[in-house]
């Protein structure tokens, strides 16, 4: 099978993001100066051209690429835009985050835009073996950048253990996909789906399922998140907390979708995808409630909002709905996951926004939000904002996101789901709700030292406060974007 | 009668050579033990006539890998295990537990499955058909995996360098 031009064109955002990455690492070697000022701005041009090229390639049919290995269709361009917008806050986080700190360098860019590489070939993979490789792709760079600043030994205990994890998640994915292939002879997921298979097929499903929940971080595969979370630097933990969950669930969704799909194999997965999804939700928003410490309470937050998007997946199980149903999951889901990628990547920005330099003991205590409306009105109403976001509070985009997955989930039949869903979300109020409170209500405690405002991470704060704010008012656009990217090739 | 009896050598070394991988207090043991292992895996692959992954096999994981491991045991100068905290029984029976729960149930599952028959084409395992494999048919696949080791060097590199 000879490649085609118009193959390659398809994948022009991960050769964008590719590029991208090859030149930042050149100017390390050749332009490294005391300024590096313009590498975050490459790394965001190179990030916004793949992020054009993925909308720019909206409206074509799903195609097959390469012979079956990737696919360019509605789900994977949506996902994958997605995933460059929150590519593109990490870099002007990591610019914002990094530079006072004098650790800016053309590595961290390449590493993530590297990342990004892999997770935008995940989202279109049609193929385990290449699922596998796409997977690798986004997890290796991203155990690198986990270590890249390391003041303390929080960061270093950090990358090792998610890199243990991580290596022993995709050793259990990889024999899910060894057994799959051993019960059907084919990998691509379309093949898997005309096979069929027996019980063997169940064990693969079963690991598959099982090394992809520990990407996601849900419960009971969520161990190692809120330790990551917090060791790594903050850019980095916004990036792992958007992208990598962003890319997982979509590879989850249209493995489970195209290749398990039948009504006979959905019947298998569904329970357990709504296990998941209520442990991951009841626990994740219950362990954030004793944090006082921000950046772990973030992290069991986005635990808790993976199972609010495993909702979205149980809901798109063919078995108990008709393809109607489906697709209104599918866009719920993809919905969602733009909306917790802007809100959540707003909010890790907020935490920077207030992390001091040097050695700290407490970085991220809920005081440092202490008497922030008055120092900085406007960060602290933006803060306030995607609080209110990912507590699922109109006006604002996480409410509808909140909204459309619980629709399709009682659409779907799964209504105990969708109301244990609505009562986890009302537990999560009360942590969101509690900084908001802390930034407004309490004085600054004596003898703190602001921290010194710095552009970016403002831009960033404010920006996503308002993209939450504006999708919120009027989410029509993103919404019927969303509807009309559901076609999953062979779904 | 000759291919039953090489491939029962060449199993029966190999799955003890990853017995001692796991067993072998001492590092460079168990590196040796790995050792004998690769060999006995290029093994079983020439006796299913892929004859270039064979030689890989051996050029690469026993050529390359292993002597960098053997290097990074000597340079770290890692003595034999030292037998400091054993995990208390509990913890002890209950791996070995759930060890003999999942091997009954992958035996059972692999016994009850039925494989398709593999049907390899005449130039299965030549130089030439792998090559064509795997430059035209997944051309992808392997294109992305050049990115995945550019990333890993960098990634290593970006671990290695001093603290930033």
């Amino acid at each position: 099978m000879p490649v085609s031009l118009a193959d390659i064109l398809a994948l022009l955002p991960e050769i964008l993001l590719s590029l991208g990455a090859l030149l930042l690492m050149m100017t390390e070697v050749f332009l490294a100066g005391a300024r590096r000022g313009y590498q975050a701005l490459l790394a965001a041009l190179f990030t916004a051209a793949a992020f054009a090229a993925f909308l720019a390639q909206r409206g074509g049919g799903p195609r097959v690429l390469f012979g079956g290995f990737a696919v360019s269709d509605g789900f994977a361009l949506f996902a994958g835009a997605t995933i460059c917008a929150g590519l593109l806050v990490t870099v002007v986080l990591g610019a914002g985050f990094l530079a006072p700190r004098s650790a800016e360098r053309g590595e961290f860019y390449a590493l993530a835009l590297l990342a990004a590489a892999g997770m935008c070939l995940l989202v279109r993979a049609e193929d385990l073996l290449f699922v596998f490789i796409a997977l690798e792709l986004m997890s290796v760079p991203t155990y690198a950048l986990v270590a890249y600043l390391r003041t303390g030994d929080r960061p270093s205990e950090a990358a090792f253990k998610y890199f243990l994890l991580g290596a022993f998640s995709s050793a259990l994915f990889l024999y899910g996909a060894a057994l799959v292939f051993g019960a059907t002879g084919r990998t691509s997921l379309s093949g898997i789906a005309a096979a069929g298979g027996g019980k063997l097929l169940l064990a693969g499903l079963a690991l598959v399922i099982a090394g992809l929940s520990f990407k996601i971080a849900a419960v009971p595969f969520h161990m190692w998140a809120p330790d990551v979370y917090e060791g790594a630097s903050t850019p980095v933990t916004a990036f792992m907390a958007v992208g990598v969950k962003a890319a997982s669930f979509a590879v989850l969704t249209r493995i489970l979708v195209t290749a398990f799909g039948a009504p006979a194999l959905a019947a298998v997965w569904q329970p357990l995808v709504v296990a998941l999804a209520l442990l991951t939700m009841v626990f994740g928003n219950l362990l954030a409630l004793t944090q006082r410490n921000v950046k772990r309470m973030l992290a069991y937050s986005s635990v808790a909002h993976a199972g609010y998007l495993l909702v979205a997946v149980a809901a798109a199980s063919r078995g108990f709905s008709g393809p109607s149903a489906r697709g209104e999951a599918v866009s719920s889901l993809l919905f969602y996951l733009a909306a917790y990628t802007l809100t959540t990547a707003g909010a890790f920005g907020a935490l920077a926004a207030l992390e001091r330099m040097g050695p700290d003991p407490q970085p991220w205590d809920l005081d440092r939000f202490a008497g922030l409306a008055k120092r900085r009105p406007w960060a602290a109403a933006a803060t306030a904002m995607l609080m209110l976001s990912l507590a699922g509070i109109p006006p604002t985009v996480g409410f509808i996101g909140k909204l459309l997955v619980f629709k399709a989930a009682v659409d779907a039949g799964l209504v105990p789901l969708a109301i244990a869903g609505v009562l986890a979300s009302v537990v999560g109020l009360y942590y969101y709700l509690r900084v908001v409170v802390v930034m407004y209500m309490q004085p600054a405690p004596l003898g703190s030292v602001p921290t010194p405002a710095s552009w970016p991470l403002d831009l960033v704060l404010v920006a996503t406060a308002t993209l939450v704010l504006l999708f919120g008012l009027a989410p029509a656009g993103l919404a019927n974007a969303a509807l009309s990217s559901t076609g999953l090739l062979g779904g | 009668m000759t291919e039953a009896v090489l491939f029962w050598l060449f199993a029966v070394v190999a799955v003890a050579g990853g017995l001692g991988v796991v067993l072998a207090r001492d590092p460079l043991h168990g590196a040796l033990s790995l050792l004998a292992a690769f060999f006995a895996l290029a093994g079983l692959f020439l006796l299913l006539a892929a004859q270039l992954l064979a030689v890989l096999q051996v050029l690469v994981y026993a050529g390359a890998i292993l002597v960098l491991f053997l290097l990074v045991i000597l340079l770290l100068d890692l003595g034999p295990a030292r037998a400091a905290a054993s995990p208390p029984g509990v913890v002890k029976l209950a791996g070995a537990l759930g060890a003999l729960g999942l091997a009954g149930l992958l035996c059972t599952l692999f016994l009850s499955a039925s494989f398709p028959p593999a049907v390899p084409p005449s130039d299965f395992g030549a130089v030439a058909a792998v090559g064509r494999v795997l430059f035209i048919d997944y051309t992808l696949p392997f294109e992305a995996i050049s990115l995945l080791l550019l990333a890993a060097i960098l990634g290593a590199v970006v671990v290695a360098k001093g603290k930033v």
